[in-house]
């Protein structure tokens, strides 16, 4: 379990989770460092917030619900399975959460690279002098080998960091995933320093940024930039590759300029995932390198 | 007995919001209906001169909201209907002469007179859209078949579903398509256009010069059908009463010589 996560549903309205933080302090770290997303985002949306095991005093309270609202988000119910907690937020007038908060799908995370990020001016003179993206087109039907399991990162659980109190191995904190079920529609931005999914499309004009890994399940059109910060390793994915640009930690790349079917009826290539390769961004079926 | 308050908009300028707004009314008025169409560009009103009206205009929204006048001595009786009404803007001033709450109260109004008020927004997403919408519970989305016309159309989509508890309805048209230009992949299809937007499709109005006819003798196509984008109208303010009526068959004639004749004679023969 992740850290801190916020998920959103159309009939369920967005609830902000930091059940998976150890103690307050944790969580009001997480809770102002990750809760960056645009305001546009929390507006007329029914928000709710899970402390899940946390134990708070009602000043703690009082000091989580000022941190969510500094970012427009206002809580309207607070979910816990704390008796402590459950009388502090009683005491702050905050209505108790009924039923069970949504929660996500487990989710396996890369260890991130922390580069120091430098402005790439070559990036952006190729990008208008037309030099475009490359696809990987020699490798679209190898299947996974058994070796790519087998040197998949190391996945460090937060059950683990419970029990002795430190993280288990040595590798910098999760990231926290954004997960979103909605369309993105024209002008709308959703950035995170973390991993960001999307299960909906991202219509042109809307962008999306992300420390992490980007994830659209459905048609990215719009723009996208992943690895923010540096992380050459991110990754941008989606069932239809589509966008206007695309850019990795430094890099930027746009689709190909070759004239192209430009409308829906073009037969579809499918999901694509691009990444940094050389230091510039490649198109590839392939699932993980 | 409380009316329908729609506003068209578009975000993008030029897609033919002043012409829906002209013909849509027209065409409610025409099955009965009392409707107010209410000009919310101000500084830029057209919608008096779509309707032939623009002689007859003493006083305007902005006189009204400013309590120089009553809104009864502002509303213009249309030339043939007389449940039709025009609210007209005031051409001397501009957007910043009506706020959101002076709005709500003029809608509030309206609606109790009218069956439907129509009111047409400015272009873009700033104070006059909003104002526009202020005391709206229904939108109408008007597109073209291009690029930039959808991405502005997605923009204010994504206005108006931030809005959901005022605006609990919102619905596309997509108008000037050339279907023949659909056919040899030059223009974006029906089906192009909703992958993106993605919202109920309320009419499609194809592109037809009788537009630019109507519009300069002030006469709204939609008064009669005899012509393909009058008919298309029609069938919008039809759906718009809660009538299920099938979308027109627009794929483009054979070109003989003798449909072109036919054509020619009646402009409205559609083929089945």
């Amino acid at each position: 379990m992740s850290k801190i996560a916020i998920i959103s549903q159309p009939d369920q309205g967005v609830l902000i989770d930091v059940s998976g933080c150890n103690t307050m302090q944790e969580a009001s770290e997480h809770l102002s460092s990750t809760l960056q997303v645009s305001s546009q985002f929390w507006k007329g949306s029914n928000v709710a917030l899970n402390l899940g095991r946390l134990e708070l005093a009602p000043q703690q309270v009082a000091q989580v619900l000022a941190i969510a609202k500094g970012v427009g988000a206002n809580p309207q119910q607070v979910f816990t399975s704390n008796e402590t907690t459950k009388v502090s937020l009683m005491q702050n007038n905050v209505k108790l959460g009924d039923g069970v908060p949504m929660s996500l799908p487990n989710v396996s995370l890369d260890a991130q690279l922390q580069h120091d990020f430098e402005a790439d001016e070559e990036a952006v003179d190729e990008i208008s002098s037309g030099k475009t993206v490359e696809e990987d087109v020699t490798h679209l039907y190898e299947t996974q080998e058994s070796q790519d399991i087998a040197d998949a990162p190391e996945v460090s659980l937060a059950e683990e960091t419970d029990e002795k109190g430190e993280s288990a191995t040595k590798s910098p904190p999760l990231p926290a995933v954004l997960y979103l079920r909605q369309t993105l529609r024209s002008g709308q931005t959703v950035s995170h320093k973390g991993h960001l999914v999307i299960v909906g499309d991202v219509n042109p004009g809307a962008e999306l940024m992300a420390e992490g890994d980007i994830t659209v399940w459905g048609a990215l059109r719009g723009i996208a930039h992943a690895g923010i910060g540096g992380n050459v390793g991110a990754e941008i994915r989606a069932l239809k590759l589509q966008p206007i640009q695309i850019r990795i930690a430094h890099a930027i790349a746009r689709s190909p300029d070759k004239p192209q079917v430009k409308f829906a009826s073009q037969k579809g290539a499918g999901p694509e995932t691009a990444r940094l390769v050389d230091g510039k961004i490649r198109i590839s079926k392939r699932n993980i390198e | 007995m409380s009316g329908r308050v729609i506003t068209i908009t578009s975000g993008k300028g030029g897609v033919g919001k002043t012409t829906a707004s002209a013909n849509i009314g027209v065409a409610l008025a025409s099955t009965g209906a009392s409707v107010a169409l209410v000009d919310m560009d101000i500084g830029l009103r057209n919608l008096d001169i779509l309707m032939g009206l623009e002689n007859r205009v003493v006083y305007n929204l902005v006189d009204v909201v400013e309590e120089r006048c009553k809104l009864r001595q502002a509303l213009v009786k249309d030339k043939k209907m007389p449940n039709l009404s025009l609210l007209p803007a005031a051409q001397t001033r501009d957007k910043t002469a009506v706020n959101s709450d002076q709005m709500k109260q003029l809608c509030a109004e309206l609606k109790e007179l009218f069956e439907f008020v129509v009111i047409d927004s400015p272009a873009g997403i700033e104070s006059g859209f909003q104002n526009a919408i202020a005391g709206a519970e229904e939108a109408i989305v008007i597109t073209t078949p291009e690029m930039s016309a959808v991405r502005d159309a997605d923009r204010i989509i994504g206005l108006l579903e931030a809005r959901k508890d005022e605006i609990q309805e919102y619905r596309l048209v997509i108008n000037r398509i050339r279907p023949s230009m659909v056919k040899n992949n030059d223009m974006m299809s029906v089906d192009d256009v909703l992958e993106i937007l993605s919202v109920k499709l309320l009419g499609v109005v194809p592109e037809d010069s009788e537009i630019i006819t109507s519009t300069n003798k002030g006469e709204p196509v939609s008064g009669t059908d005899n012509t393909r984008s009058g008919l298309a109208f029609r069938n919008i303010a039809r759906r718009l009463r809660g009538e299920d009526v099938p979308f027109m068959d627009l794929d483009p004639q054979n070109s003989t010589w003798f449909s072109r004749i036919v054509q020619f004679f009646n402009p409205a023969a559609v083929r089945v």
